[in-house]
């Protein structure tokens, strides 16, 4: 009995990790090989250099600038679509009519593209005709052709507002799931004590949004991390890399240079910054599991 | 205390609830705003849009766009393209997810809680960490410039969600159910394929929804392992069709959406299993 288990342990989970171990694993080591090593991405010829990779990468203002914009999307992650998913939850929990269409309409982003969004943004940020402009000038009566994409200092502004865009929706469903599991006796007390709606969620629903609150903001910085689709579509980069990310950067130099060896050690550093996230996220999750079991 | 109770129940005669309906009812307007235009661009002409009519109600309907995209053969070929790779990545990937997560519910060994972990923090990993051994792999092999690099991937990708949908699910599979299958005399096999799964169907709904979606979303895996034309896929094809239509703006509205048609219906038909997918994903991390 025991052995057939074993068999089928076996025989079960073989596929799977072999899958996994070949196309996932095996290339996250030679990544770190690749980070010590000048190669090209063509020739077979390439050597090891140690950590030259390494410490170019405190010599490159490049790095230094996509590193900056990251911690910048990071924090703007954890802000706006965090905080618009907050408030989105709480309105459309309240009972209120037409819930569900609501909810659909906040969450329809989620299922487009990045491509998409981020095509659907450079229109709104057209100069001449989009909508952002438009709106503008309908307010204040005045004639702004404002290129904002094109701006070094919007740039990277305007695409983390696209991509809030698409996340609030995320955001909003994992809270609306959150206020779900909070017992309905518990709101019942409230209005029998008399609490108003601004002690009630002050002091009772967003203490037990906690667990929800955890899985939101660490969504947002990993997702942020992975920001790359719609920075390509929507400004490359630029203006001057000032809209570059530490993903956009990596894709920059081991695809357009070809220097596939800094690229990887790039992705080295990419990879630690994951890591430390992943830890902090899954102890964090411990801690609530703790709390309420 | 009563009538604060029924205030409660009926939520229609509450001044609070109308200045929330307002206040949603704005913003939602806000949030369809961009998917607005994008359907108001797909039904003008170059010329309405740039001299400004982009956002006044059109007032013929113009579905020259729509009729350019549709008959422009490489979308046709992003398309089989995308469904190419999609619906056996999708199938491959929720099949291994099955194999995994029934040993890691059902057949739990020591250390398999570790093991189960680390597949699933794979999911959090940004793709550029594997990007250039994963090129250097397939060109090796000869692979770059044909679909198969992006089916393996997506199935390999896929294996960390589905894992830990399926262990989930599995889970609740009263272990009664599966000990009465094995003294009757059926293998493990037998109770996953006759016992589990088809007590687990709302969780392949959910996979199948999420994994296709991902997939025909996605833009970096071909950005690497193609070049050539007849081998790009819908978002691919999506961003080099807007150097060729550059400014038929309305030409490229039709295009996001016709690129958007297969995840929209799938999102309006499955919106509870995506849902549920999405944050059972992000919560049981």
């Amino acid at each position: 009995m025991e052995k057939d288990k074993t068999l089928w342990r076996v025989a079960m989970l073989i596929p799977p990790l072999a899958v996994f171990g070949i196309l996932v694993v095996w290339p996250l080591f030679s990544s770190f090989y690749y980070s010590i090593t000048n190669w090209n991405g063509f020739s077979a010829d390439y050597r090891y250099v140690g950590f030259d990779n390494f410490l170019q990468i405190f010599h490159d203002p490049l790095f230094t600038r996509a590193a900056v914009n990251t911690v910048i999307w990071m924090l703007a992650a954890v802000i706006v679509p965090t905080g618009l998913g907050l408030v989105l939850a709480l309105l459309i929990d309240s009972q209120v009519p037409g819930a569900s269409v609501f909810k659909s309409i906040f969450y329809l982003p989620i299922c487009l593209s990045a491509i998409v969004v981020g095509q659907i943004w450079v229109w709104i940020y057209q100069p001449d005709w989009g909508l952002l402009n438009t709106a503008i000038n309908l307010v204040t009566g005045g004639n702004s052709h404002f290129a904002w994409l094109a701006k070094p200092g919007t740039a990277l502004y305007a695409v983390i507002a696209a991509w809030s865009w698409q996340q609030t929706g995320l955001a909003m469903v994992i809270f609306l799931a959150g206020l779900t599991a909070i017992p309905p006796d518990l709101i019942e007390v409230c209005h029998i004590e008399g609490a108003s709606s601004g002690q009630r969620i002050r002091q009772v629903v967003l203490p037990l949004l906690r667990p929800a609150t955890v899985v939101v903001v660490a969504l947002g910085v990993i997702n942020s991390l992975k920001g790359f689709d719609i920075l390509y579509i929507m400004t490359g980069g630029g203006p001057f890399n000032s809209s570059d990310t530490l993903a956009m950067h990596m894709y920059n130099e081991s695809f357009k240079k070809y220097h596939m060896g800094y690229g990887s050690a790039i992705s080295v550093v990419l990879f630690l910054i994951a890591l430390a996230i992943i830890f902090a996220y899954f102890r964090q999750l411990r801690k609530v599991d703790e709390i309420y079991e | 205390m009563n009538d604060r109770l029924a205030s409660a129940a009926m939520p229609s005669f509450n001044p609070w609830q109308a200045a929330i309906f307002v206040c949603l009812a704005v913003l939602a307007l806000l949030f369809l705003a961009p998917t607005i235009g994008v359907l108001l661009s797909s039904l003008k002409t170059t010329e309405d849009i740039a001299l400004g009519k982009l956002w006044s109600f059109p007032t013929s309907l113009y579905l020259d766009n729509f009729r350019t995209v549709l008959a422009d053969p490489a979308i046709h070929t992003y398309f089989l393209n995308t469904l190419l790779i999609a619906v056996p990545a999708t199938a491959g990937s929720i099949v291994l997810g099955i194999l995994s997560g029934y040993v890691f519910a059902k057949l739990p060994f020591r250390g398999s809680d570790v093991l189960f972990l680390a597949i699933v923090a794979g999911m959090f990993f940004p793709p550029q960490v594997i990007l250039i051994p994963l090129f250097r792999l397939f060109n090796g092999l000869g692979l770059l410039d044909t679909l198969w690099p992006m089916i393996f991937v997506h199935i390999a990708m896929g294996i960390p969600i589905c894992t830990l949908m399926m262990r989930n699910f599995f889970a609740t599979v009263p272990a009664a159910l599966r000990e009465a299958a094995i003294i009757e005399g059926a293998s493990e096999w037998q109770v996953l394929t006759k016992v589990a799964l088809p007590l687990s169907l709302p969780a392949l709904a959910v996979l199948s929804t999420l994994q296709f979606t991902w997939i025909w979303n996605d833009f970096l895996w071909p950005l690497i392992f193609t070049q050539s034309d007849d081998k790009r896929t819908i978002m691919l094809g999506l961003v080099f069709l807007q150097g060729q239509y550059s400014v038929a703006w309305g030409i490229q509205g039709a295009l996001s959406l016709i690129a958007s048609l297969p995840t929209l219906i799938v999102f309006l038909f499955f919106q509870r299993y995506f849902i549920k997918g999405m944050t059972m994903g992000a919560v049981k991390g």
